[in-house]
């Protein structure tokens, strides 16, 4: 998944498990750019009665480097406390909750938002309500208003949200990690002389699940080195790195026979998460909970996963005979890294650039000066579209045939125009689009669609 | 917590790794003076006793010791 339990720590940790990352100038509002960091994979709907929720013993962040360092020039940081109103009762809900401020509602939450930038920290909003899991037509019939009353204006321009989102991530979970099968193609698929498949459309293995979003709308200025709003594509200074983490106390000490958990010490990085499937497929087993630790400046010491992707080895394996000239390039991929470590210098795309310098740094890279684009294409800037991903990452790009594509090699011309892609680097896909999510995505700030309500959701079926 | 209550709970917690994670008084009487001005409870880490490098842990607060005599009594009290 693009970060979902990507490594085996933080995947027994799922409220610190960032999942997925998006960052995007606001289609509605382009002197703005729109954060959003997920956390907790896989919600059920259905599962109460102590439904998800932040962790308030979790610090969350969404870091920002405006000088290409990898470190963190400006920092938003989310802290959320729950308050019980009945510890007698085991309901979380003691009726319809009508509104997020709703007598009837037991366990609520609220968080604060501060900046953090050269040192200084500045509180930008403190007792913010979340809204509610969507339970129910009894108990949540009206979702959609509760979520507007969870849309909070900060000072400054900002607005934010926090709480519960529909998963807008799709990904053919159940298919790629059986052995790297891609439903489309799979009567290709090597099988280890089991029996042969047959082509078959891709199945969303994440639909209908919900996840918890902090989603925060900034002007650009707040952002940019020199507090500026960029207007020149060319510019390093347009350019932004992005990514989202989650930090826990040093220690965590239980007492026998009480409920008392007590956390002490510095807070430190569990998660963090910048291009989709880095960590998830870039980074050995061994290192990936080590990867979560650190800070994308220490990204050097993962290059060697990146120019010799495990996955571009396996895919002319897999599929015998459909990868001829991927499985004869061994020369390091300076694609991916400029894509994923460096964004792509002036010169490479015509009229696009990236770039955040030399600074070997997984990070999500937005240039700010590039407008929202009016016919979005869902492949981005492969697909002809410089507004979408890599160029930052909107809630509808289609990550994961974007990744396979170039992994498969058909970014490798951007720095070697003697090497011809294979036909099927082109084509290859989970065979998912946004129109395999059924929950639509929504055009205006969260901009990720309604979570689906727990009685209106089937337990997963078979396919 | 009692006195009962600490030692069981030193026991227990040292067993762990190579290091040891303990509670209390122990070592906030002896740690940095504004560590141990915390209202609340500190817990303190002795990665290596041979070293004597301490962790002494209060709200978000951490300062680190160098004290072979206090990291030596902790990790006799932990066997």
């Amino acid at each position: 998944m693009s970060s979902h339990r990507e490594a085996p720590a933080i995947s027994r940790d799922p409220v610190a498990d960032n999942t997925d990352l998006y960052a995007f100038v606001s289609p509605d509002d382009p002197g703005t750019v729109t954060i959003i960091s997920n956390y907790l994979p896989l919600e059920a709907p259905y599962g109460g009665p102590n439904f998800f929720e932040f962790g308030s013993d979790v610090r969350y962040r969404i870091n920002i480097d405006n000088d290409g360092d990898g470190d963190a020039d400006i920092i938003y940081e989310f802290a959320f406390e729950t308050q019980v109103a009945n510890p007698n009762s085991f309901l979380y809900n003691s009726g319809p909750i009508l509104s997020i401020d709703s007598a009837n509602w037991n366990r609520k939450q609220f968080y604060s938002v501060t900046r953090i930038s050269r040192g200084r920290r500045q509180v930008l909003g403190a007792g913010l309500a979340c809204p509610p899991c969507n339970i129910g037509p009894l108990s949540t019939p009206d979702y959609d208003m509760l979520a507007s009353q969870a849309i909070h204006t900060l000072p400054g321009g900002r607005t934010v949200f926090a709480g519960q989102r529909a998963e807008g991530f799709y990904v053919d979970l159940g298919s790629i990690f059986d052995l790297g099968d891609l439903r489309p193609f799979e009567q290709l698929h090597a099988t280890f002389g089991l029996p042969s498949l047959a082509a078959a459309a891709g199945v969303n293995g994440t639909d209908n699940f919900s996840v918890h979003s902090i989603a925060l709308k900034v002007p650009m200025s707040d952002l940019t080195r020199r507090g500026t709003t960029p207007t020149n594509v060319s510019s390093q200074d347009s350019v932004v790195g992005v990514w989202a983490s989650a930090s826990r106390q040093a220690a965590t000490v239980r007492e026998p026979w009480s409920e008392y958990v007590h956390e002490a010490g510095e807070w430190l990085q569990v998660s963090r998460l910048g291009n989709p499937l880095f960590n998830e497929v870039l980074v050995g087993m061994g290192f990936k909970d080590l990867w979560n630790s650190l800070p994308p400046a220490a990204d050097k010491r993962f290059a060697g996963g990146v120019q010799h992707p495990e996955l571009a080895q396996l895919l002319p394996v897999l599929y015998p005979g459909v990868f001829p000239n991927l499985a004869k390039l061994t020369a390091p991929r300076a694609d991916l890294v400029a894509i994923l470590l460096t964004g792509l210098p002036a010169g490479i795309v015509p009229g696009f650039q990236n770039s955040t310098g030399s600074t070997l740094a997984d990070m999500l890279r937005l240039n700010l000066a590039i407008p929202p684009s009016s016919k979005p294409n869902i492949l981005g800037l492969i697909g002809g579209d410089p507004a979408g991903f890599p160029n930052g990452r909107r809630v509808f790009d289609d990550v994961v045939t974007v990744e396979l594509r170039a992994i498969a090699g058909v970014t490798y011309p951007l720095v070697n125009s003697s090497y011809t892609p294979d036909a099927a680097a082109g084509a290859v896909t989970d065979g998912l689009t946004p129109a395999s999510v059924n929950v639509p995505f929504l055009n205006s700030f969260p901009y990720l669609g309604t979570p689906q309500g727990g009685y209106q959701t089937a337990p997963l079926g078979t396919v | 917590m009692s006195d009962s209550t600490r030692r069981g709970f030193v026991k227990n917690s040292a067993a762990a790794a190579a290091g040891m994670t303990v509670v209390g008084a122990l070592v906030a009487e002896q740690a940095d003076a504004k560590a141990a001005a915390t209202s609340g409870p500190v817990v303190a880490y002795v990665r290596d006793p041979r070293t004597g490098e301490i962790s002494v842990m209060a709200g978000e607060r951490e300062v680190k010791l160098q004290d072979r005599k206090i990291a030596a009594r902790l990790a006799r009290a932990a066997k």
